[in-house]
């Protein structure tokens, strides 16, 4: 799962280093060829800088975000739910190591993204700093966030570096169960007991606003990212993927009678764009930089894991093997 | 910190946490996946591992549990070795050497040309 | 005859589904990624197991579905043992508890593979690969750990020492048990215990682990229906959204 990509781009640390004409036009022409990008390619600093920051926030957000599901795993109210929650948590943390093994190709190591994420320093996806109150909840992730995840890693998997190009296929892969069933939880509910429906009316209202913010803030006030869109980086806008995601989805919830907290929320058929509320950016800003409802919280569990687990990787270190960058 | 997570609220959270040192996470393994009897092992990701055993052990549910799989090889990231890539063009002429293609080998003609003159 | 049986089929699957319950709560915060994947998935089997084994008593002996089983019944009414019943603890609590309770798996499920009723014997040969998977997983680990670092070596040797009572456990014999031996479904709790001992001994003792040695009282009374207050409170949290509808569909 994944939101936000566009959010953390920091202009202000963007490396100005001159790179060689010549080398950097061989490398656009690659790419506008079609090409991949392989780990030891010539590429230029920025390129690797951006793209180490989005599958590391990726990764984090995979992590992180078994953590609001993870909430349910104990309370499940069925056993095919029961297993269904777990294998889909299992699977986010898949993607988070799909995902560091990605990154780790570019040069940044898994421990020095694990201490940036417990640092603060790095970020990952807004959604998952809201918590998981109900079991409905559950639902609307598994279902509404899961569905927006995949508009945007689909969007990615055509981007050009191999090693996250390659990730994110497993991942949609995988996410298509994810997608099902959330989806399938979501229309029992949906279509369940008079208190099911109103647990599940409940938590949409309170997904509303994290799910459009998912995408991040317009393009209007977003930082510009003209040189990753011609570098297969970013594949598409926030607005576009926002929109797609609106199209495909909203339909799906009113068709089982329920609604949006948002009487704006329409399409507007001569532009094709959605349009709906000003869902509150500033709420957005405050809860990325660290003051939403969870987020002490949630790093905190992760300090908790990698503080326990501590013991287990020490014991096993060998400290005469050498490291070397994975391939993929 | 009082979580909505049951599980959560059975630990006691840290404030603070040292930082991971540097190889706190092993080195890697590169896992070969095959996914029937009689196909290649095909080269599916990697693994952080202590050894090839432990390797091993990870590699079939990160990257068995899903597909279709009936064996899987590992081999330590280091011991892997590829042409540099500055090096790549010595690949290069290869589809052009037509003495090596089937295409190159063409007698249709020649046999229809000869049954013509007999 | 038929209550034999059902005994089996009952405690078997409550461990099945306790042990799974308890490992699934380290899904997300395992101390590798790696092996977060992976104790995750062995909790996934043992809750498929223990839909595996309500089915055939729901099935063949008309018990109440597994969904009712697992949410609506009273903690008396489990067989399970107390061992399951503990809390994940620290990781190498949870790595040795799997040890002894996977090997005590293996070997039952190897014994069922004969056993004379016929779904018994077809689950078992069904799950042997995946339970031969959770035994590679937990030798692979205590041998690791058994020798690794001065830490790693005390606290599998502490989980051991306070886990083993508890293992026994497992064990406990059942009040029918000798229909089962006669009929030949299952040979029995201390047949297995046997096999089982010398199963666990031929891991540790290539590690110079031992067992404890004095009189070990075992931990008995759940084949009996007498828990831990930890049962209680497992089932009170695992049917707590289910509770708010009972006989809804979730």
């Amino acid at each position: 799962m994944y939101g936000n990509l566009s959010i953390t781009e920091d202009a202000r640390s963007r490396v100005t280093i001159q790179e060689d004409p010549e080398k950097l036009s061989e490398f656009q022409a690659k790419i506008d060829a079609g090409e991949k990008i392989e780990p030891h390619d010539w590429m230029p600093a920025e390129y690797r800088r951006q793209l180490i920051r989005m599958i590391e926030q990726h990764a984090h957000s995979e992590i992180i975000g078994a953590l609001p599901e993870g909430t349910w795993i104990t309370r499940a109210p069925s056993l095919k739910r029961k297993l269904a929650l777990i294998a889909k948590v299992q699977d986010e943390i898949g993607h988070g190591h799909l995902l560091y093994n990605a990154a780790e190709t570019l040069g940044k190591s898994r421990e020095q993204m694990i201490n940036d994420l417990l640092s603060g320093k790095s970020k990952y996806s807004n959604v998952f700093n809201y918590p998981a109150e109900t079991w409905a909840d559950v639902t609307v992730i598994g279902f509404l966030i899961d569905a927006a995840a995949i508009v945007n890693q689909l969007a990615n998997s055509r981007g050009s570096y191999g090693p996250y190009c390659r990730a994110l296929e497993r991942i949609c892969y995988e996410e298509s169960f994810h997608l099902k069933q959330g989806h399938e939880a979501f229309v029992y509910l949906a279509t369940g007991t008079k208190k099911q429906r109103q647990m599940l009316q409940d938590a949409i209202n309170r997904w509303y606003k994290p799910i459009i913010h998912f995408f991040g803030p317009p393009d209007k006030i977003s930082v510009h990212t003209e040189q990753l869109v011609r570098w297969k980086v970013k594949m598409a806008t926030n607005d576009e993927m926002r929109n797609q995601f609106l199209d495909t989805y909203v339909p799906k919830v009113l068709e089982l009678g329920l609604t949006f907290p948002d009487t704006n929320l329409r399409k507007n058929n001569e532009t094709g764009m959605w349009e709906f509320s000003d869902p509150d950016w500033d709420e957005f800003f405050r809860v990325i930089n660290g003051n939403g409802p969870c987020n002490k919280e949630r790093l905190a569990v992760r300090r908790w894991a990698e503080e326990h687990g501590r013991w287990v990787r020490r014991a096993l270190q060998h400290p005469s093997e050498s490291y070397r960058i994975p391939l993929s | 910190m009082k979580s909505l997570d049951p599980r959560i609220n059975r630990l006691k959270l840290p404030d603070k946490t040292e930082p991971l040192a540097e190889r706190e996470y092993w080195q890697t393994y590169e896992v070969f996946h095959q996914e029937k009897r009689g196909r290649h092992h095909v080269h599916v990701g990697s693994v952080h591992a202590p050894n090839a055993e432990m390797a091993l052990i990870f590699a079939k549910e990160q990257f068995g549990r899903r597909k279709r799989c009936v064996n899987m090889w590992v081999v330590k990231t280091a011991d892997i070795h590829a042409f540099s890539l500055e090096d790549e063009d010595i690949f290069s002429t290869t589809p052009e050497k037509i003495h090596r293609e089937a295409s190159g080998y063409r007698v249709a003609d020649r046999i229809t040309q000869f049954k013509t003159t007999q | 005859m038929n209550e034999a049986i059902t005994d089996l089929l009952l405690k078997m699957g409550d461990d099945a589904l306790v042990l799974g319950h308890r490992n699934s709560e380290w899904t997300g915060l395992g101390p590798v990624l790696e092996e977060d994947i992976a104790f995750s998935s062995m909790a996934q089997d043992k809750i498929g197991h223990a839909i595996a084994l309500y089915n055939i008593l729901h099935e063949d002996f008309g018990a109440p579905s597994p969904d009712d089983l697992a949410y609506k019944r009273k903690p008396d009414a489990f067989r399970c043992c107390h061992f399951v019943e503990l809390p994940i603890g620290e990781y190498d609590f949870s790595l040795v508890r799997h040890f002894f309770f996977d090997h005590a798996e293996a070997c039952r499920y190897r014994l069922l593979e004969h056993s004379s009723n016929n779904r018994l014997a077809a689950l078992a040969r069904k799950v042997r690969g995946e339970i031969k998977y959770h035994v590679m997983h937990a030798d692979t680990w205590i041998k690791e750990l058994g020798q690794a670092s001065t830490e790693s070596r005390e606290r599998i040797i502490r989980s051991i020492q306070m886990a083993y009572p508890y293992a026994l456990g497992i064990f406990e014999p059942c009040q029918r048990e000798s229909d089962l031996i006669t009929s030949g479904i299952f040979p029995g709790e201390e047949a297995l215990r046997q096999e089982w001992l010398h199963s666990v001994q031929s891991v540790l003792e290539p590690i110079q682990i031992a067992l404890p040695q004095d009189r070990v009282e075992p931990v008995f009374g759940g084949r009996k229906g007498v828990h831990t207050p930890h049962l209680q409170a497992l089932l009170d949290e695992m049917t707590e959204v289910h509770r708010m509808e009972p006989d809804a569909e979730w």
